[in-house]
């Protein structure tokens, strides 16, 4: 079907075409030079030591999770309310996601205190999502983990550049490793693609070998006659960015901070155009849409049930929504680990439906979600009276 | 590539390092594939989607199969395809060791353990029969057969063995497409098979690969997979064919994306013109490199017009010249090689959890295999200066 408003847009202005095109012109599409340079230029970015880029953010998280030394028998402390892929990265190494509670529907990020509760002695690591772009408490889970030994990996897949402190200390580079989503709805997307950010050399240099099946050359150092034969030294992946998404990457970083503006400026026109709707809610407050560099815009219904007629409203009037369902409900999930009970992310989940968010939208295409959205709201009072 | 990509990108000095005068392989972007992909960028929609999925439907159209599932690489296709056949923990899978590591880790990514064949000898690089027969187990779930530089494994008589035994064979096709049986594609023979659209394969793009079944089961699943294992994607959703979805079962990021199922596209139009290009420079080859003494070529003349020609192979006699001879066509004639390959079983990481594992004919191969430069636009003159330095480099 064709939206009036989908959920994101993405333009791919004529300068990005043609660096990958010059990409592709060169014959060279294996991970080698314009690869490095974005990963140098994305560290500096984020201010962060190093860089490692692979194939996406699901990679990404699967590798941080092997680099701290997660195996069988090991637990991980995971937000409840992400995408699947951060559970998922702690079962490929054979360790147990234990979900964990958020703040509310209001605040859909981890709750510390719950975090603490939920250690035990098998314990190891702790996967804290900045939800939608919003930050989540690093700074304080960074004491936490500091305290009981435990590897803090941020999943910062929906975060780029989002701010951690009033210094604008960005978001990667507080836990001991962080990872980042390249992926087409993503603030920086190149299709499919994901990074890594660590300040740990070590930590790095097990990403990096990992996500080219631990051989020690890759195609570009024999290319160059730095190496003649290799050695595979683990069992690695084959989670290798190429030349062209690197490319398209490159040239679009010059741009993202203003692309985040845009993502903001529309979040500060949804919250101004849509405060004090009789039966909508919004996540976080105005502080926090500053912190934050706008992967999603949710909003809050009463209940499943007005959520639910919410979003078929909005599809009526061609606007796209979205929303996260819990992880633990997941089929896949129940049957695995059983029924679990996490009320604050069951309610968030029920409640919540994310409005079109990306930089590329109109003033126009703004106005209609927003009208949309007034009509929705009018709709469902004028069912309930 | 003879002039260094994106000069300004590259600090090279003479000292540290020098690309080759003759690559041994090389990929070339032709015009029509730049559209392929400028289109795609400039429609702003690069999450799987429609043309992957006509990108499928011309490549299962390609070899004649059912089902073609585009993924992230030949490693995850690898994955899937093992999880189809049911490989899990304690499963063992029979692996040649004269092949990529992806072959034998895509087993340990499932639980399993890769148990490895030897290869025939020196005239036949693909797994042995006789050897895989010998290795089978109470606990064998799947065989997987190379199709070694694009010459067709012996399938059929694998599949023989795996059907009496309810074992599953599994194709890895990585150095096809293209080659056949009788006029059957590779990459048909089996439960599942996997190609490659690496950089430097006969179809290549940079990262991707491909699974092919005719299995319907399988397929679903392994589009399932490929995707987080979620009942719906992105493209079901944005194209209005659905609202939300499930997680039924532990998945992965394995999708491959819009530019790059564009760009395979544009350039499968061209691939057999390529593979004819690529067959005729082996006979070239093969017949100059004949008559010359210490080495020997694999294969017979005959074979080369159904295989892919995705390397050109040749065999050293002399078991401690490998690394003289590949040092001499480097610096003395400009010539890059490479070694198709380092066997598996004999890497550190393989060496520690699978000890005293023996496979004489792969040892002696590796030892002495030389993959020498071919690519579709390889000029004859390059080719004559590759096979003068061979002539020099022998003596």
């Amino acid at each position: 079907m064709s939206w009036r408003v989908p959920l994101a847009k993405l333009e791919i202005p004529e300068t990005d075409v043609q660096a990958v095109l010059d990409c592709l012109r060169s014959g060279w599409l294996t991970m080698g030079p314009r690869t490095n340079d974005f990963e140098q230029q994305f560290a500096a970015y984020v201010g962060s030591p190093h860089a490692v880029a692979v194939n996406s953010c699901t990679a990404a998280l699967h590798l941080s999770c092997i680099a701290a030394g997660l195996g069988p028998g090991d637990e991980a402390i995971v937000a409840g309310m992400t995408f699947v892929s951060t559970p998922n990265a702690v079962r490929y190494t054979g360790a147990t996601p234990v979900l964990c509670e958020i703040g509310g529907p209001e605040d859909m990020n981890i709750d510390v205190a719950d975090v603490e509760r939920r250690i035990t002695p098998n314990t190891k690591a702790v996967l804290a999502v900045h939800f939608c772009g919003y930050p989540a408490p690093v700074l304080e889970l960074r004491e936490l983990c500091d305290a009981h030994g435990l590897v803090l990996i941020e999943d910062a897949a929906q975060a780029v550049a989002a701010t951690v402190d009033d210094s604008g200390r960005r978001t990667g580079t507080v836990g001991d490793l962080a990872c980042f989503s390249l992926f087409s709805k993503n603030q920086l997307p190149v299709g499919e693609g994901g990074m890594v950010t660590s300040a740990n050399e070590e930590l790095v240099a097990k990403v990096r070998s990992l996500r080219s099946h631990a051989m020690t050359s890759v195609t570009w150092d024999r290319h160059r006659g730095y190496a003649d034969t290799y050695d595979v030294v683990d069992v690695g992946y084959n989670f290798r960015l190429d030349e062209p998404r690197a490319a398209l990457a490159l040239s679009r970083l010059p741009r993202l901070d203003e692309s985040i503006e845009s993502r903001r400026a529309l979040a500060r026109t949804y919250r101004r155009e849509l405060a004090g709707l009789d039966g909508l809610g919004f996540v976080w407050d105005d502080a926090a849409v500053e912190a934050a560099s706008h992967f999603a815009f949710p909003v809050l219904l009463p209940d499943r049930q007005a959520r639910d007629r919410f979003r078929e409203r909005l599809q009526e009037l061609g606007v796209q929504t979205t929303w996260y369902p819990a992880i633990h409900q997941f089929t896949d999930y129940t049957q695995t680990f059983g029924e679990l009970s996490l009320p604050k992310v069951e309610e968030a989940a029920d409640r919540h439906a994310a409005l079109p968010m990306s930089s590329g939208f109109s003033a126009e295409e703004a106005q209609i979600v927003v009208d949309a959205v007034k009509q929705a709201i009018a709709a469902e009072l004028d069912a309930a009276a | 590539m003879r002039c260094p990509p994106a000069s300004s990108l590259i600090r090279l000095t003479a000292a540290t390092g020098t690309f080759p005068e003759i690559p041994f392989f090389d990929l070339r972007v032709e015009e029509e594939d730049l559209e392929a992909v400028a289109e795609t960028l400039r429609s702003g929609w690069l999450t799987m989607g429609p043309r992957t999925e006509k990108f499928e439907g011309m490549f299962a159209d390609y070899v004649g199969a059912r089902h073609a599932v585009a993924v992230s690489s030949c490693t995850a296709a690898l994955h899937l395809a093992y999880l189809g056949a049911g490989v899990g923990e304690g499963d063992e899978v029979i692996v040649p060791a004269f092949t990529f590591a992806a072959t034998a880790a895509a087993a340990i990514y499932c639980g399993g353990t890769p148990v490895f064949a030897d290869i025939p000898g020196k005239h036949d690089l693909g797994i042995d029969p006789e050897d895989v027969e010998s290795k089978i187990t109470d606990r064998t779930k799947a065989v997987c057969a190379v199709h070694f530089a694009g010459y067709p494994a012996p399938v059929e008589r694998l599949r023989a063995i795996c059907d009496e035994r309810g074992i599953a064979l599994i194709e890895d096709a990585a150095h096809g497409p293209g080659a056949t049986i009788d006029g059957r594609h590779i990459g048909t023979f089996g439960l599942a098979s996997c190609f490659s659209f690496f950089s430097n394969k006969v179809l290549s793009v940079g990262e991707g690969g491909m699974l092919v079944t005719d299995d319907d089961e399988l397929a679903a699943r392994a589009r399932r997979l490929r995707s987080y294992g979620m009942t719906s994607g992105t493209w079901a959703r944005h194209s209005g064919a659905t609202i939300t979805y499930d997680v039924t079962e532990l998945g992965y990021n394995y999708k491959l994306d819009e530019p790059r199922s564009a760009m395979l596209m544009s350039r499968l139009a061209r691939l057999d013109r390529d593979l004819a290009r690529r067959r005729e420079l082996i006979m070239i080859y093969r017949r100059s490199l004949s008559e010359m003494d210490g080495l020997t070529l694999p294969y017979r003349d005959e074979d080369v017009a159904t295989a892919s020609g995705y390397v050109m192979p040749i065999l050293l006699d002399d078991p401690d010249f490998q690394r003289e001879f590949r040092a001499r066509l480097r610096e003395r004639h400009g010539v890059q090689t490479s070694v198709f390959y380092p066997a598996t079983h004999t890497f550190t990481a393989y060496r520690e959890r699978y000890k005293d594992v023996s496979l004489p004919n792969t040892e002696l191969a590796s030892r002495t295999e030389v993959t020498i430069p071919l690519f579709s636009h390889l000029t004859d003159e390059d080719q004559m200066r590759v096979i003068e330095g061979i002539r020099d480099s022998l003596k």
